[in-house]
């Protein structure tokens, strides 16, 4: 095993168990709720975990479809982006349709991902409640997308997506990067809430 | 000397708001804390954003205000890395900002939360910001004179005992006079019966009508009901506090009466939180359940329009209507559809605002916002979208089953110049109310 490749096994390592530890601190979610439910919370979770996620669904996404848009992308790039980076580090080739589908797919998030971070820049009300940390978890997911780009295009870039990698995910503890792990919790929260209420679901 | 007895007081003013922090933060808000990214989708939901344009109404800045704590004091990043993430310790200063932040610019409608990208609940955070708030003794003067009321009275407004069987006694006297049916009742106070309708004070202070109106469409369903002169209330400021040990003792009280008096259902009046705080928070603030549902007359009105047991006549009512719905009964609290089946049947001319249901605006008076007279012009200010919302229909009369609603919108009312009528659902169902002769 390479070096780079080392540092990468450690990061992700360390990654995991300090959002493990993250994530055990916050306690367990509350059990069994009394008062008695008028919808299905199944119902609102399922939501919540589907159609939620179209752009008409809530006026945040339909009023602001390109930053939105640009949002599902990022996400869907950085995720694939993960799974590239775990695989480097096995002996496994990736067949060539999805290959071109990774290119464009790290190609549109990085795209994505700079527009975000332009906008975060440009928009006063956003740079009212940004800290450095926006700029840097956006900067730093955005060198490993353009590194997972250079990698699917010349093998030889790997080693040093191997390490913009690891980087990313030292970092991920510590600030928003986070989110990734507490978003599946908020989210579910979010549709059990009105699901049991009967407002959606 | 000075700058050393500054941060002492401030310690000393801070420590039970940060207490709360750090040992009952709700591990669901600690999740939506964390998942908050500061895309800030959400701003143009908040009805305060959209009326003052301001970076601090934004939800995305109010929630911001408080994960700044929340990682301060639940992160080691946040301690040893307070500029990476913005991470900021509690002062007095931030103290006064989180009031002003949770009660002055947030009514707690949760539209924020229903639009929320991520799928967070922006209106949680804020109750933690409130609790901090509560627990430092800072809630708004107003809203606590209701709280300390309803703990030392069993009713916000002191209400005594006497009074109201007094004010329900001249309300069946005018009943009766006005309908020519002598039959008809408002009973007090009697045991053994199947409902229990539960009332808001300013009903019996300011909106007897309301009562008359619910009394009137009860004897017409030949319901088997009783109202209670005591622990009546079903107002909740500890509520809108976010106070959960205050709030639990105030619906404690309404609860072990219904309880007491053997009902099968406790009806609570037209009231947006009054309902929600009963219906949806109080089991949680107690940790028990009742043997009783507990229902909003609204939906029980819709049972009795559905099953025939009362006729509505839609040409009395040949004004245009159009319906106000309250965030806390409609968004979250899930009665959507029976004032609307109500409506229908009442009027003549229902129409529809836009947006409505669970979309709706807030009116601007919600989360205690009334009671707080401290944000009293910003309250106003912030109606304006509500008043827009109403012009736009054309409606003469303006519906809603909430008397704080009602409060907000007769403000309302007069400041813009609407010209319109505010009534509740019950008033204007009665005067449709074709009236079934009981006695044949």
């Amino acid at each position: 095993m390479t070096v780079p490749a080392l540092v990468l096994l450690a990061a992700l390592a360390v990654a995991a168990g300090s959002l493990a530890r993250a994530r055990l601190a916050i306690g367990s979610i509350r059990g069994p709720l009394f008062a008695a439910p008028r919808g299905n919370p199944a119902a609102g979770i399922r939501y919540a975990f589907t159609t939620a996620f179209l752009p008409w669904a809530k006026e945040s996404a339909s009023g602001h479809l390109p930053t939105y848009l640009a949002g599902i992308v990022y996400h869907a790039g950085i995720f694939a982006m993960l799974a590239r980076l775990v695989l480097t580090l096995v002996p496994l080739a990736v067949p060539r349709g999805i290959a071109a589908v990774l290119v464009a797919l790290f190609g549109a998030a990085l795209a994505c991902g700079f527009g975000l971070l332009v906008k975060r820049q440009v928009a006063p009300q956003l740079r009212a409640i940004s800290v450095p940390d926006d700029l840097i978890a956006n900067l730093l997911v955005d060198a490993a997308l353009a590194a997972a780009l250079a990698a699917s295009l010349v093998p030889g870039v790997v080693p040093l997506f191997q390490l913009l990698g690891a980087a990313l995910l030292l970092y991920a503890p510590l600030g928003k990067l986070r989110h990734m792990l507490f978003l599946v919790t908020s989210r579910r929260l979010w549709g059990a809430y009105y699901g049991r209420r009967g407002v959606r679901g | 000397m000075g700058r050393v007895l500054r941060a002492s007081w401030s310690a000393w003013v801070t420590a039970p708001a940060l207490e709360l922090l750090r040992t009952r933060l709700d591990p669901g808000v600690a999740a939506f804390l964390e998942s908050c990214v500061r895309c800030n989708l959400c701003a143009e939901s908040c009805h305060v954003y959209l009326a003052d344009g301001e970076v601090d109404s934004m939800p995305a800045a109010k929630v911001e205000r408080v994960a700044r704590l929340y990682r301060r004091y639940h992160t080691w990043s946040g301690r040893l890395l307070p500029f990476l993430t913005g991470a900021r310790a509690l002062d007095t200063a931030g103290l006064e900002e989180l009031k002003e932040a949770a009660f002055g610019r947030c009514t707690m409608c949760g539209r924020c939360t229903l639009n929320c990208a991520i799928g967070l609940d922006p209106a949680a955070v804020i109750g933690l910001a409130r609790a901090m708030v509560a627990a430092a003794g800072q809630v708004p003067a107003g809203i606590m004179a209701n709280v300390t009321a309803a703990l030392e009275t069993g009713n916000s407004m002191r209400i005594p005992a006497g009074e109201v069987r007094d004010t329900i006694a001249w309300l069946e006297d005018d009943l009766r006079s006005g309908t020519g049916d002598a039959s008809i009742t408002l009973p007090v106070d009697q045991p053994g019966k199947r409902v229990l309708y539960a009332l808001n004070p300013r009903e019996v202070k300011f909106f007897p009508l309301s009562i008359q109106a619910a009394g009137l469409l009860l004897h017409a369903a030949r319901e088997s009901w009783t109202l209670t002169s005591t622990d009546f209330d079903i107002t909740n400021y500890a509520y809108f506090a976010c106070d959960r040990s205050s709030a639990g003792a105030i619906s404690r009280r309404l609860l072990e009466r219904a309880e007491q008096l053997g009902v099968e259902t406790l009806v609570v009046a037209e009231c947006g939180h009054g309902y929600r705080s009963l219906r949806w928070e109080a089991p949680e603030y107690l940790g028990r359940t009742w043997p009783f549902e507990i229902v909003s007359f609204v939906e029980l009105l819709d049972q009795y329009v559905a099953s025939g047991r009362i006729t509505l006549d839609a040409a009395r009512n040949r004004d245009r209507v159009t319906l106000h719905d309250p965030c806390n009964l409609v968004r979250n609290g899930g009665v959507i559809e029976p004032q609307r089946r109500v409506l229908r049947r009442a009027a003549w001319d229902f129409v529809e605002m836009t947006p409505n249901r669970e979309h709706n605006y807030c009116c601007g008076g919600g989360g205690g916002m009334l009671a707080a007279s401290e944000y009293a012009a910003r309250r106003i200010a912030i109606g304006k979208l509500k008043v827009e919302q109403i012009r736009r229909t054309g409606a003469k009369v303006v519906v809603t089953p909430c008397h704080n609603c009602i409060d907000q919108l007769l403000e309302l009312n007069k400041h813009y110049e609407l010209g319109v009528e505010i009534r509740t659902l019950a008033e204007v169902a009665a005067d449709a109310l074709v009236l079934p002769n009981h006695s044949a």
